[in-house]
């Protein structure tokens, strides 16, 4: 057994200060009820997207379950998800 | 006829006596949602926000459960309001933006309890049902469209 010192070896995959710097997404999810439009609008309303994004971000999320609708800060991510969640859509925050 | 028309004054709702008498049932049935675990229109209205973390997604409900409440409550006074208002009531971007998050809490609501997991179970509903989701989503539409041209 040796007692030398060591040099630490950091490993980029669970050191916890990259993880600070990662942004926090925020991610609307399908719905059946929810309609097309109504999303879209929530979108532009939201987050200024023009009608281009905010369809684009619809049909992604119609089509393959789930879009990041923005990304940043954790605080301003749950705000943002307050904001979708007061207007009926289902959003998650994740990192 | 559309239910909506933007004017100078701001969107002016014409609702038949009927159709004020039938929104009105929103309301009592949102009042009436019941706690999570318990009622579909609850789960709906409180789904999880961080989905692999329930002690974040407890506190994130603790921290702004109650404003997302309040909001709603808000919300329904403006809906209260105009169904109750006689012809052609005229609201403003805010309160017409409460009348549509109301009209689609609604059908969130409605959409739960009725068992509509996938767009498809939309065509399985009964005859009433589907009156009631059809005809609720058809006022959201045109609320939605009439907002949509003053973005």
């Amino acid at each position: 057994m040796t007692t030398q010192p060591t040099t630490p070896v950091i490993d980029p995959d669970t050191d916890e200060t990259l993880d600070i710097d990662r942004p926090w997404q925020v991610v609307v999810w399908n719905d059946p009820v929810n309609t097309m439009s109504y999303v879209v609008y929530v979108f532009r309303k939201l987050f200024g997207y023009d009608e281009l994004k905010a369809t684009d971000l619809m049909l992604q999320v119609h089509h393959e379950g789930r879009a990041i609708v923005s990304d940043g800060p954790r605080e301003q991510a749950e705000i943002d998800c307050f904001r979708l969640h007061n207007h009926g859509l289902w959003a998650t925050v994740e990192q | 006829m559309t239910h909506f028309h933007t004017t100078a004054q701001g969107i002016r709702v014409e609702l038949s006596p009927e159709e004020r008498l039938f929104l009105g049932d929103v309301l009592p049935l949102l009042a009436g949602i019941g706690v999570r675990g318990s009622d579909p229109a609850a789960d709906r209205l409180t789904v999880p926000v961080y989905l692999d973390d329930p002690e974040a997604n407890e506190e994130w409900w603790r921290l702004m459960g109650q404003d997302l409440e309040a909001g709603r409550q808000s919300d329904r006074a403006v809906f209260q309001k105009m169904v109750s208002s006689g012809e052609g009531p005229v609201l403003d971007d805010e309160e017409a933006d409460a009348v549509l998050r109301v009209l689609n809490q609604a059908r969130l609501a409605l959409g739960a309890r009725l068992g509509i997991d996938v767009e498809a179970d939309h065509d399985e509903l009964s005859e009433d049902s589907r009156q009631v989701m059809d005809y609720l989503g058809w006022i959201q539409e045109e609320l939605t469209v009439e907002l949509m041209r003053a973005l």
